[in-house]
């Protein structure tokens, strides 16, 4: 099981500083998403890397794909042809229905980079962490998670 | 023949120049420009880096960087601009030199010791940020010992916006104890607020009050300027005071508070009355020059300056307001980026010098290692250009200015406790940076659902806001971070800066909070 971005709600300041990284390695597009809870924060979201991912489902040219050793859904900017299915199948929206010269917009882990996410690098506050599942188990994140599953949610 | 390959990547450690706490980060280079920022695993931030430091490498390769010396829209060249300030620098009586941000601490003293050499009185900083108020607390270091268990922290302003690398420090300092208890006072509820134990809210630009109310200071009534009761603010002023370890931690947005000058007086006084000390967040610290930069625009006005030159970053360009007061026949300016309305030279970035600059941890080195843009010169380089006395002493004329306080409280208690006209609001700055230099995004106006409400506008709009001083179109955002009767905005653009009133108090140049109106676009 390849490591995860895990973000602990309780650490992260809203400085937007992931998405500052993110922007700045993929000339000015984000794959990083912020929900906007009240003006109070600001929540980073990126791409679960689902284990049956619907984007995956949805696409009609096999742009996305599965790396099975990893589990990473990357998408292809060869082979996109921008019609958006995958933006509107995301249960979560983490990917961003208008096109950045004509493809659609993904987190792929930063795999281009071997210490992995730009986003989790930059955190300032180090609300973003990136972890293997046992880490997970393992951390203090863990406890404070409602599901161990990837779609962490805070305990209410 | 060899062959390029354009994958071959090397990193230069660079020390981040874009505010006080000088992160280290890796710029990543090839033979074809710049690739981008890479993050480190040590240094002061442990490699992290805020939106400010990821965009270091759009800023250095901003499509923008001048490269050439412009007589306003025309290119002009080198000997020819050299020619003209030599003309200018042979006249010290009627020249001013000033200087802002962007400028190492060697700039800094090669510009006093050429003033001092060639007879130039008239030397201001015209780094006229509210934090220049805080310089004098910026010298001391940040020693983490401040944040200990259990301990109280009281934060003036939002420093998770303003240096977000500092918000590690204290969420971990408040997480490690429940006993620990985290003040924060500001007008608007802002993300550092939302972390607070207690936070207080209060009137625009009542901030200094309420610190001379934890001070102790008589002659103030908390009920009217903050939501909360005299008691509690003893009880917290015992509590600083009886802290085994604290820290007041400040930093001050454009267009924040009336009285920056007051700030300072209030944090020297609480600072003595608690026994903790003050860690100011600036974005840089900037040395004072000769005279005040008021006194030296009433000079212009006066008829007695005809020239000025500035050495830095930000002015004039960001503050539009105070072009309109000048009488100067030629205004110089070095600048990184193209502004066309003015004569500028193209200048170098401090991330492209060697040389050093002043940070919440000390001195630190910049290493100089990248080549600066196509054309971009340093102070050095400029004024080795041209034909004038350089060896002169790198100090200034310490000037004294008279601080009334009482008469200053009793100034800021009249302007916090005065609602705006009726159809009008007050525009209030914020330091948000993810929106340092509109690298990233445009600035985005927050506004009261109430007043959107009652304005007949809806988020996401764009509006027009008109003050007294200027007029610019703005995106806004209907949140309850603001209270009604208050739009905020982050002034990073000329024109949004430009909306905001200045006034001038014993020399100082304060941009405040500014009655405007707004309505929607069209």
């Amino acid at each position: 099981m390849a490591k995860r971005i895990v973000l602990d709600l309780d650490l992260c300041c809203g400085c937007r500083s992931c998405e500052a990284a993110c922007r700045a390695a993929f000339k000015g597009e984000s794959r990083i998403r912020h929900a906007d809870v009240n003006g109070q924060a600001y929540i980073p979201f990126a791409c679960r890397h689902c284990a049956e991912p619907l984007c995956v489902a949805s696409c009609p040219v096999e742009a996305i794909t599965i790396n099975e050793k990893t589990g990473l859904v990357i998408r292809s900017s060869n082979l996109c042809i921008g019609c958006r299915s995958c933006a509107y199948a995301c249960p979560f929206g983490v990917i961003d229905a208008p096109l950045v010269r004509h493809v659609s917009q993904k987190c792929s882990l930063c795999v281009d980079r071997d210490d992995g996410p730009r986003c989790v690098a930059a955190c300032s506050s180090g609300a973003l962490q990136f972890l293997s599942e046992e880490e997970i188990e393992k951390h203090e994140i863990g406890m404070r998670m409602q599901s161990k599953h990837r779609f962490f949610r805070r305990r209410a | 023949m060899k062959k390029i390959d354009p994958a071959f990547n090397y990193a230069k450690k660079l020390t981040c120049p874009f505010c006080s706490l000088g992160c280290e980060f890796n710029l990543i280079l090839n033979d074809f420009g710049i690739k981008g920022v890479d993050y480190l695993k040590t240094g002061s931030s442990g490699g992290r880096l805020c939106p400010r430091g990821s965009a270091a490498a759009l800023y250095l390769g901003h499509p923008k960087r001048l490269s050439m010396p412009m007589k306003k829209d025309k290119v002009i060249e080198w000997p020819k601009i050299a020619k003209e300030l030599n003309k200018i620098f042979a006249n010290p009586e009627k020249l001013a030199v000033t200087f802002d941000r962007n400028i190492t601490n060697e700039e800094y003293e090669l510009i006093l010791s050429c003033c001092h050499a060639n007879g130039i009185e008239n030397v201001a900083s015209c780094y006229l940020e509210p934090e220049s108020a805080l310089a004098e607390f910026a010298t001391r270091n940040f020693d983490p010992g401040d944040l200990g268990s259990p301990g109280m922290v009281v934060v003036i302003g939002d420093p998770f916006n303003q240096s977000p690398l500092f918000s590690k420090y204290i969420i971990d300092w408040k997480m490690s104890d429940r006993k620990n208890r985290l003040i924060v006072i500001d007008s608007i509820s802002t993300h550092t607020a939302s972390f607070a134990t207690e936070f207080i809210p209060v009137s625009i630009g009542a901030e200094p009050l309420v610190v001379y109310a934890l001070a102790q200071e008589p002659g103030i009534k908390t009920e009217d300027i903050c939501k909360v009761g005299g008691d509690c603010i003893k009880e917290i002023a015992g509590a600083l005071k009886a802290a085994k370890s604290g820290l007041i931690v400040v930093s001050l947005p454009f267009g924040h508070i009336y009285d920056p000058g007051a700030l300072a007086d209030s944090l020297h006084t609480l600072a003595s009355a608690s026994g903790k000390n003050v860690l100011p967040l600036v974005e840089h610290i900037a040395p004072a020059g000769n005279i005040p930069f008021g006194d030296l625009l009433a000079k212009n006005k006066k008829g007695n300056l005809h020239y000025l030159m500035n050495f830095g970053e930000l002015f004039p360009y960001y503050y539009p307001q105070l072009s309109l007061e000048f009488k100067f026949k030629d205004i110089y300016a070095t600048s990184p980026l193209r502004q066309q309305e003015y004569n500028t030279i193209p200048f170098a970035l401090n991330l492209e010098k060697s040389g050093t600059i002043h940070t919440n941890y000390g001195v630190k080195k910049l290493s100089g290692g990248i080549v600066p843009a196509s054309g971009a010169r340093t102070v050095h380089q400029i004024i080795e250009m041209l034909d004038i006395k350089k060896n002169g002493k790198a100090t200034v004329r310490k000037y004294e200015v008279k601080y009334d306080r009482s008469a200053r409280i009793s100034t800021l208690m009249d302007k916090s406790t005065t609602a705006p006209k009726k159809k009008s609001m007050m525009l209030l700055g914020e330091k948000i940076a993810f929106d340092f230099m509109n690298i990233f995004e445009k600035e985005i106006l927050k506004i009261n659902p109430a007043d959107a409400h009652e304005n007949g506008l809806v988020d996401h709009e764009t509006v027009t806001v008109e003050s007294k001083r200027g007029k610019n179109e703005m995106e806004i955002k209907v949140t309850n971070t603001v209270p009604t009767g208050i739009i905020a905005v982050s002034a990073e653009n000329a024109a949004t800066r430009g909306l905001f009133d200045f006034e001038i108090v014993e020399g100082s140049v304060y941009f405040i909070p500014t009655e405007v109106q707004i309505w929607r676009k069209g």
